[in-house]
């Protein structure tokens, strides 16, 4: 609540220095017309392509990258096969800035939604690998064994055991995931596209229009809280057996 | 039941035990006392089926899911609540679910949980933790229970109520038990036969006594037999004599 009030008392600052003619409207533009330029995307109707664009992608993106990246980490932590196949090349990619395949999506998939999924999935995916490859290694032994002794196979353990004990390491990367998801649907409509909401930001840079790229960058936040927001209730509802969290979602 | 023979293992290159002789008759309570380190939870892992022998041989007259154990450390699944929890096993086994949960609620009841079935381990005292770990194991209905100073966590009170529920459940369903404490108070009050093992490595069976406290037995009241006390004296003067010299 108070960090609200702070960042509220902040905007108040800055449409005064605005009113008061401190600040160039050109560079900084006053909130209420960042706000009236978001009324005027939404009024018009013109917002809503790009919207559902950027959002298909980023949805896309998250769900597979976690999907792929988990079933993957899930795979490298239980065989040493795999981990010796899959170690090195998610490796290679953590280290490097993932936005840079970018190009390379659009050459191999076009300029559509596919690269873009692509470069959110690819972002995703690697985070979501490393989250459930070390959360395989931090599970209790002591559970383990005891669903062993009780005379539990993989089935058993990998359904009681390992995937509960992932959940909540899963789920704080989550929120990471959102932010990666969102960074390359809308970086790939920067490099190459139609639509979307990278497609209009890269349009505003081109026309010096200032106004309407904080109104686009305060929509993309104003989605990714809604997220962060849904993922918190998730969170407290799957780890509802947990003594009580410290973090109110 | 279960039979041990010359059994001979350990962890590097000197055997822990050393042709160590066991039995444990059906319907029998048998503990195992010794001085630390002397291998008694070797033994317990070597019945289990944990270790394999490095010679003798271990006869078990019962198939290996008639076996449950129970160990210091309760490993209660924290994403489950009690009454899941004492359905796993169940469930492992194959019994579909709301079966199992019924039984489980069942066994909550006998051990005296009847109402805490839906809490989560963390809301779960100690005692109530290792109530429901033990209904975990007893719902299975092993032929032979190993334990290994199952409730030496807990505090004297809390200890002396949940050992007293165990004797009457494994007396009502005659199952054998082989339990590993360093209790011998626990031991005596407890068993129909008592194993002393010698210091460890190359451990051995020092010592064995016959407990002639009839059943079904109250645990506290058995301590006021004039027999109780000669017995512990024994005990106790035996397992300082295998503490001190080690062995051959």
């Amino acid at each position: 609540m108070r960090r609200a009030l702070n960042l509220f008392a902040l905007l108040l600052l800055w449409e005064a220095l605005a009113f008061l003619g401190l600040v160039n409207p050109l560079y900084a533009p006053p909130p209420h017309q960042v706000l009236l330029t978001l009324w005027d995307l939404f009024a018009t109707g013109e917002v809503w392509p790009h919207l559902q664009a950027t959002f298909t992608a980023a949805l896309l993106g998250l769900f597979w990258g976690v999907f792929l990246g988990g079933a993957l980490g899930l795979l490298a932590a239980l065989s040493p096969f795999f981990s010796d196949l899959l170690e090195p090349i998610m490796l290679l990619l953590n280290a490097i800035p993932r936005v840079i395949l970018a190009p390379l999506f659009v050459i191999w998939l076009g300029i559509g939604l596919a690269s873009k999924v692509a470069l959110s999935l690819v972002l995703v995916s690697v985070l979501m690998f490393f989250a459930v490859y070390g959360g395989v290694k931090e599970v209790d032994p002591r559970l383990l064994e005891r669903v062993r002794t009780l005379g539990g196979g993989r089935y058993w353990l990998l359904k009681e055991v390992y995937l509960p004990s992932l959940t909540a390491w899963v789920l704080s990367s989550l929120k990471v995931a959102v932010g990666f998801a969102f960074t390359g649907a809308v970086v790939g409509e920067f490099v190459a596209a139609s639509r979307g909401l990278g497609y209009l930001l890269s349009f505003a840079q081109s026309t010096y229009n200032a106004r309407l790229s904080l109104a686009l960058i305060a929509l993309v936040v104003l989605f990714v809280l809604l997220l962060f927001y849904l993922f918190g209730r998730l969170e407290a509802r799957l780890l509802r057996w947990r003594p009580q969290s410290p973090v109110k979602a | 039941m279960l039979e041990v023979l010359g059994l001979t293992l350990g962890y590097g290159a000197v055997p822990a035990l050393e042709g160590v002789d066991l039995r444990v008759e059906a319907g029998e309570f048998v503990s195992l006392v010794g001085p630390s380190g002397s291998g008694k939870s070797t033994l317990l892992r070597a019945v289990a089926g944990l270790l394999s022998p490095w010679a003798g041989e271990i006869r078990r007259g019962f198939p290996p899911e008639a076996l449950g154990f129970l160990f210091q450390e309760d490993a209660l699944l924290p994403w489950r609540t009690a009454r899941e929890n004492v359905a796993l096993g169940l469930r492992i086994r194959g019994m579909p679910k709301r079966k199992a949960l019924e039984e489980a609620e069942s066994w909550l009841k006998r051990l005296g949980l009847a109402g805490f079935g839906d809490r989560y381990p963390h809301q779960l005292s100690g005692g109530q933790r290792k109530r429901v770990a033990l209904a975990q194991v007893l719902a299975l209905r092993p032929r032979l229970l190993l334990m290994d100073e199952p409730f030496s966590s807990l505090d004297a009170i809390l200890r002396t109520q949940i050992t007293r529920d165990l004797l009457a459940q494994v007396e009502g369903e005659g199952i054998a038990v082989l339990l590993v404490t360093h209790d011998l108070e626990e031991a005596l009050a407890l068993s129909d036969r008592v194993y002393l093992l010698s210091k460890g490595p190359r451990a051995r069976i020092a010592q064995v006594y016959s407990v002639p406290f009839p059943r079904p037995r109250d645990p506290v009241a058995v301590k006021a037999d004039p027999r109780f006390g000669p017995l512990f004296r024994k005990l106790w003067q035996d397992l300082e004599g295998v503490s001190l010299c080690a062995a051959p």
